[in-house]
């Protein structure tokens, strides 16, 4: 017989840990920079994230991989240390103060995120904010091994059939600079030159319209990162950009490649709603209602490969997009590209019913709750969030504003976003179809 | 159960029984349970919620081994079990995979030689739904044909997954390392094994293993002291939770072959204990220092070589096992060179090395904490193997895995190495199984 054990509730010395309140956005007093920072002390590391206005938007179609260069290049610009007395490349300066850093390139921004335990950012930061400071090491060797680094991410997307058709989805949807691979390709990154990341450097590392959030074990330490970090960048600001993308009006396009890939993916990109935006929970449920469409139910939740069908949603850039994807290892890639269409196109013409919202609404809250887990996700909520002019907390709140999605938001969400769509099939070499 | 373990939980259930007998009255504050503790239906427990946390995570841990406890080891059993019951349909009405792929959550289920665990990350209010469905699915466990059949499609999936990287050299070694128990019987199933199995011992192993006093809950993330309240226990389970399998050390002859998806060489070797505390943080500090992607000593020392080295210590209640596994297309000659930093690591290295090491090894450790489910684990995985407070996660950078990280020094981790290190390892050459991959 099973039951509920009776309420647990004694008196003992040895009280649970001390619950955290929920974590509140706070200003980081930085000079006048945008600072923030969401403290959670039952998290022993801390987490700084640097956005900087040195996205894909920045580049030309001959600078293409620009961006990503010259944040490799600050990563491997030689710099000496207390603990690495012979210079060394700042990303392993880094690594030997107990600290890491990375970086990420988007459609807007560079975004650098550097973590470490209290003592180890408060280490870390200085060697940072040095090489920031200086700007990138341009020499022939350290642009050589950067490009190097490079071709492994390159080479690490073209392994990824969802990676790979969300990169033709983007080129069809954005124009310009936003338009481009995230990391270039190998043959485009050799035309570019020392002159090229510097320039590049000089004019869109600007403190001005920079932005440092810091989460996890915040403190003084990643209060005084902060101020290092932007305070090293020149200051002034950079013309906003706006991205543009196709016409809503214009037909989808069609698109299909070759891979090195199991099997084929049937990759759709749709216009969607940003994080902050009115209609971006509404969007949510509707990414919840499509990614869930062929899966099976299963004993535990699968891993990737096993999946049939997901999504990879760019809500930091604005105008968004919306990746969907459908393994066609695991659904006939005609019946998944159908089915999609057919839900979307009825999630389009009339409202959903009161059970289906309510079940796809409570799996858009669980998801949206799973993917600000970690602390790399918050820091970049937090920063991307107020590079579009909206709170820093405003990723804390689509939870509730999931809940609060109506029927007809969904309807005038999917009539805005749903209608018209691109399609990229990635196919594997060697197959005639 | 170890006698630490034993004393522990012992201590606290006698603190609990002491203090429920406190006076007390209206006016007397709702006081928070103990942190760790063992429920009046038998179930331990470790409650550490941190209420920043956007999720909750439920994890329900199993002493158990992963090939049965009798009859002919089917190696995965444990697992294909384990997703017999999320797959199933309870007297409830809806599966608990199903549930919690409805609530946006995740459900993992992970086995290891001795023990298995099933982890529920879900958003914060589904909390103590999420307590009382794992709990009442788990303790009075339901099993059908379809749920085996479901069972057995994610238990392969999960499988081959498993055989296209490290794990399958490092499972390959427990039968280099042991004769016989958990560890030699490993948990890398073949789908054919899995297919054979039948619902009757899959319901027999789950009716042993998923007893609430074979369980340890842990709750991490956003969930408080009333989740306790949401248990369900059973009444006439068996009391008493799993004693460990016995497992005996293989004379070391000649290296095993195996064959599977993803070739390569494993070298093994017995370490200490979980209770000798010191020697096996000190191994978890060489692992760290010698195999860490990019900065490792054995990473640096491959240069141009095509090779992958990966290099852990895997704290067992006894005796512990430190795994290397050593892949891609010029893993032979890498071989020797691997051997030879090993060596040489049963030498002190200067202090300023030393210290740098450490505060990678620190930083790398506390990292891999930081999200509530992998707290979970640590969790989960040191209360199985009998010393919970040992915990990395336990205390964070002031806790007592890192005190005694922070006590570490040159001589103490080349001492660890001579003494556990030295000896020539077990080893497991992997070849490339031909055909079609399974």
């Amino acid at each position: 017989m099973i039951r509920a054990a009776g309420a647990f509730v004694l008196a003992v010395a040895l009280a649970a840990p001390v619950a955290a309140a929920p974590a509140h956005v706070t200003v980081v007093d930085a000079g006048g920079a945008l600072a923030f920072a969401q403290s959670d002390p039952s998290v022993p590391i801390a987490g700084l994230l640097l956005l900087v206005r040195a996205g894909l938007d920045r580049e030309s179609a001959k600078q293409n991989g620009l961006a990503a260069l010259t944040a490799e290049a600050l990563l491997r610009t030689p710099i000496a240390s207390a603990a690495q007395p012979d210079s060394v490349a700042l990303a392993d300066a880094v690594d030997a103060a107990g600290a890491s850093i990375g970086y990420a390139v988007g459609a807007q921004s560079v975004r650098f995120y550097l973590e470490g335990t209290p003592d180890g950012v408060a280490r870390a930061a200085p060697l940072v904010a040095s090489v920031l400071a200086k700007g990138p090491a341009a020499d022939a060797a350290s642009l050589a091994a950067a490009r190097a680094a490079l071709a492994e991410r390159i080479a690490g997307e073209e392994d990824d059939p969802r990676l790979v058709g969300r990169a033709m989805v983007r080129s069809a949807y954005y124009r310009g600079g936003a338009a481009l691979p995230p990391f270039g390709n190998p043959a485009a990154l050799t035309a570019l030159g020392p002159a090229d990341v510097s320039a590049f450097y000089a004019s869109w590392y600007l403190r001005g319209d920079a932005i440092a959030s810091a989460v996890g074990n915040t403190g003084p330490a990643t209060d005084a990162a902060s101020r290092e970090l932007l305070g090293a960048l020149r200051a002034g600001n950079a013309q906003a950009t706006v991205l543009v993308t196709r016409p809503a009006a214009a037909a989808g396009k069609r698109i299909v490649t070759h891979r090195e890939v199991g099997a084929p993916y049937v990759v759709l990109g749709f216009a969607a709603p940003a994080l902050g935006e009115r209609d971006f929970p509404a969007a949510l449920v509707l990414r919840a209602l499509l990614s869930n469409l062929f899966e099976r139910t299963g004993a535990s939740s699968a891993a990737m490969p096993f999946r049939s069908t997901g999504a990879l949603y760019g809500y930091d850039a604005a105008p968004a997009q919306l990746v969907l994807w459908i393994n066609g290892g695991r659904v006939d890639p005609e019946q998944g590209l159908a089915g999609i269409d057919a839900i979307a196109k009825a999630a389009s013409a009339k409202p959903l019913g009161a059970a289906v919202l309510a079940r796809f609404k409570e799996t858009a809250r669980g998801q949206w709750a799973l993917e600000t887990v970690a602390l790399d996700a918050r820091a970049s909520a937090i920063g991307g969030a107020v590079a579009h002019g909206f709170p820093p907390d405003t990723a804390d709140g689509v939870g509730a504003a999931i809940a609060r999605v109506t029927a007809a938001d969904v309807l005038r969400v999917a009539k805005r976003y749903l209608r018209t769509y691109d399609v990229a099939l990635v196919l594997p070499r060697g197959n005639g179809n | 159960m170890s006698g630490l373990r034993t004393s522990l939980w012992a201590a606290v259930s006698a603190a609990l029984l002491v203090c429920a007998g406190t006076p007390g009255g209206a006016q007397t504050p709702v006081p928070e349970p103990p942190a760790t503790g063992v429920l009046p239906g038998g179930v331990a427990y470790a409650l550490r919620p941190d209420r920043a946390q956007p999720v909750a995570v439920v994890a329900l841990w199993f002493r158990a081994p992963a090939a049965g406890f009798e009859g002919p080891p089917v190696a995965g059993l444990s697992r294909l079990a384990a997703a017999t019951v999320t797959a199933s349909t309870p007297v409830t009405g809806t599966a608990l995979a199903q549930l919690v792929e409805r609530w946006g959550g995740r459900l993992a289920i992970a086995a290891y030689p001795d023990s298995a665990a099933v982890t529920l990350t879900v958003p914060a209010d589904h909390a103590l739904l999420a307590v009382r469905t794992l709990t009442a699915d788990f303790f009075a466990p339901v099993t059908d044909q379809g749920g085996l059949k479901l069972a057995q499609r994610d238990a392969a999936e999960a499988a081959l997954l498993r055989s296209f990287g490290p794990d399958a050299i490092e499972d390959a070694l427990g039968a280099a390392l042991f004769a016989d128990g958990p560890l030699h019987d490993g948990t890398l199933a073949s789908p054919q094994a899995l297919a054979s199995v039948t619902l009757a011992r899959v319901r027999a192993y789950a009716e042993r293993a998923f007893r609430p006093a074979n369980a340890i809950l842990v709750l991490t993330g956003d969930v408080g002291a009333g989740a306790l309240g949401s248990v369900a226990t059973r009444d006439g389970a068996a009391a008493g939770a799993e004693t460990p399998a016995p497992q005996t050390a293989r004379i070391a002859t000649e290296p095993l072959r195996a064959s599977g998806n993803f070739p390569g060489i494993g070298l093994g070797w017995a370490g200490p204990p979980i209770t000798a505390e010191p020697e096996a943080t000190a191994l978890d500090f060489v692992a760290d220092a010698l195999f860490a992607p990019r900065t490792g000593r054995v990473t640096r020392a491959l240069g141009t070589l095509k090779a992958t080295v990966t290099g852990k210590f895997v704290t067992y209640r006894n005796p512990g096992i430190f795994l290397v596994t050593i892949s891609g297309a010029d893993a032979e000659a890498a071989r020797p060179l691997v051997e030879r930093v090993v060596a040489d690591a049963a030498q002190p290295i200067g202090a300023a090395e030393f210290e740098t090491e450490r505060a990678r090894f620190v930083y790398r450790t506390l990292a891999d904490l930081t999200a509530p489910s992998d707290a979970a684990d640590t969790y989960g995985w040191y209360a199985v193997e009998g010393d919970p407070a040992y915990a990395p996660a336990e205390g964070g950078a002031q806790g007592k895995y890192f005190t005694l990280a922070a006590h570490l020094t040159p001589a103490s981790v080349a001492a660890a190495v001579a003494t556990y290190l030295a000896r020539p390892p077990a080893v497991v050459t992997m070849t490339k199984r031909s055909g079609k991959a399974e």
